[in-house]
């Protein structure tokens, strides 16, 4: 009698604990992701001012001649640049105490060179490894290009975890999003884009962005 | 078909089936490791035969060649260099079936394939064989790479059969027939957040077709097409497949060195490689982490994944003693300077074809 009474206690207590486990572990769960949401958002206002000069810099350097840049090391101290030609993606990389050579093969472009001095300077400033511009298309066939940048805030970064990058788009026009945030393909057909495989979420009607492994 | 699945094992349960896949997959990768590898001593001699002249090295444009019938002056170095007057005729000849055709009906056999879309895809891969592009994050660059010879060998054997399985749902190339599943029937004109790709349904088709026809040891797990199989070992290519496409599609002779695991052991890769490109067309495979680096981690997993057409390796004169690299892939050619260690590190195959008599 005193056995089965016993039993009665601890399968309650069993039970109770299990249910708080799992609440435990569904808020966690619930909490993490929805940190990394709210944080980009955060983010991107709180350091808005600079990202947006960056898009801006770099657009206005990509009008005279179109290229990317890229830094390919831990400290962002290397640089990648390509430069695109009718005829031929020219793909340099220059390491600390290169910068002359950097900017003869700027100049050799008739790149901007002072707008590119300053773009890399407010990228490794932001940390921001990568800056480019890709092309999507509209399900009528339409081409577009948005500005992609890659940032590599270390404080999201764990050992033995993939790295993980912010990635901010700037749309050239507003975006259509369904109720979660989520980008769409247009107004008529509701469907998610997704752009380098990723879905983006909304920061605001031109500017998205995702959490990816690899920044380009 | 060159499935590597006989026909009769289809009836076998799931645990033969994958003890018999795991065996083929096995056997395929011990064929492709000991493949009889060239010496560079046997590419020498090709080269001093004078056999096989290299077009990837010319200076000349097909295109340019052509009077009235080329591209704008911009573009022209998307265009292929001509190696020979056969290949000039046959792209004159593209030019000129392009030319009779206004208006393509719909196909039954297509139904996502929009005939405008599908012909204007046709015109700019016969004008600009060079922006040819495989989509963003597919797996189909090995596709994309070999296609690379039928552009330029056979461009308009290569339109005439695009129009044929357009029409008929099935057509013939190079002696292969190609009777694509219904699963790609229906699934060219679809791809989507590819780039450029998702507006060029010719080029879908085409790699489609290639990934559902040619299948390797790598393909074994992913024997049927699905949506966004595309970016999935069902497109993958391995070094033997590839080998073995560019020798059937292209009617080529290839020498190869290397595996899809290991590096090849050639003590002078730079010299192989100067050697092979005299003699005729080198696609390098290379380990595309190194190559297009996307992330900063320390841990990667290297493995070659990536296909690209070497036109032009030189020395430069500068005390670093770098090597300048052009090739082609992702659509146009890259132009970059890296050192003979990076080389070796990203050269995990080195595929030299020539022409067959």
């Amino acid at each position: 009698m005193r056995g089965g009474y016993n039993f009665t206690i601890n399968k309650n207590f069993v039970i109770k604990n299990t249910i708080s486990y799992l609440a435990v572990t569904m808020l966690s769960a619930l909490l993490t992701g929805s940190c990394t949401s709210v944080n980009i958002t955060r983010y991107y206002h709180r350091h808005q001012s600079a990202l947006d000069s960056i898009q801006h810099t770099y657009k206005t350097a990509y009008r005279i001649r179109p290229f990317s840049l890229e830094f390919t090391d831990h400290s962002f101290r290397r640089v990648s640049v390509e430069i695109l030609t009718d005829s031929l993606k020219y793909i340099y990389e220059f390491g600390p105490g290169e910068e002359a050579a950097l900017q003869d093969s700027l100049r050799k472009y008739q790149l901007d060179v002072p707008a590119i001095d300053r773009l890399i300077t407010q990228m490794r400033s932001m940390h921001c490894a990568w800056v480019n511009k890709l092309d999507y298309y509209s399900l009528s066939g339409e081409k577009h290009l948005l500005t992609y940048i890659s940032l590599w805030p270390r404080v999201i970064n764990r050992p033995f975890r993939n790295k993980q990058y912010y990635i901010i788009a700037y749309f050239s026009e507003p975006q259509f999003f369904d109720t979660r945030g989520e980008l769409m393909t247009g107004r008529r057909v509701r469907r998610i884009r997704k752009i380098n495989a990723e879905i983006y979420n909304r920061i605001s009607d031109t500017v998205c962005y995702t959490l990816s492994d690899r920044f380009r | 078909m060159d499935t590597i699945i006989p026909a009769e094992w289809n009836t076998a349960g799931p645990l033969q089936k994958f003890t018999a896949r795991l065996l083929t997959g096995c056997v395929l990768l011990l064929l492709q490791i000991v493949e009889p590898l060239p010496s560079l001593a046997s590419l020498n001699r090709l080269s001093s035969s004078g056999d096989c002249i290299g077009f990837l090295r010319g200076e000349r444009f097909a295109l340019a060649n052509m009077g009235n019938d080329g591209s704008p002056d911009a573009e022209r170095s998307l265009s292929l260099p001509a190696n020979d007057v056969d290949s000039a005729a046959s792209r004159k000849e593209a030019i000129r079936i392009l030319s009779t055709i206004t208006h393509l009906d719909s196909s039954n056999w297509w139904p996502h394939i929009r005939p405008a879309l599908f012909l204007e895809n046709l015109r700019n891969n016969i004008y600009h064989p060079l922006s040819i592009y495989q989509g963003s994050n597919t797996n189909f660059c090995g596709y994309a790479a070999l296609t690379y010879l039928p552009l330029h060998d056979d461009p308009a054997g290569w339109l005439r059969f695009m129009l044929a399985i357009y029409r008929d749902g099935q057509a013939s190339f190079n002696g292969i027939a190609f009777t694509p599943s219904a699963r790609i029937h229906v699934a060219a004109g679809t791809l989507v957040f590819k780039g450029v790709l998702d507006i060029r349904p010719a080029d879908q088709l085409w790699f489609l077709m290639l990934a559902d026809h040619f299948r390797g040891y790598l393909n074994i797990f992913t024997p049927r097409f699905r949506d966004g199989s595309e970016d999935t070992f069902w497109a993958a290519v391995n070094l033997g497949k590839f080998c073995r496409m560019v020798r059937r599609l292209g009617g080529y002779k290839t020498h190869t060195r290397g595996s899809d695991l290991i590096r090849p052991s050639i003590h002078e890769l730079y010299d192989y490689i100067s050697s092979s490109m005299k003699t005729g067309i080198t696609f390098l495979y290379v380990d595309n982490t190194y190559l297009y680096k996307k992330n900063h981690g320390t841990l990667k997993l290297h493995i070659p994944t990536h296909y690209l057409v070497l036109t032009d390796i030189r020395h430069d004169d500068g005390p670093d003693g770098l090597l300048t690299i052009t090739y082609w892939d992702y659509g146009g050619k890259s132009l970059r300077k890296i050192s003979e260690e990076f080389l070796k590190k990203i050269t995990y195959g080195v595929v030299h074809c020539t022409k067959t008599d």
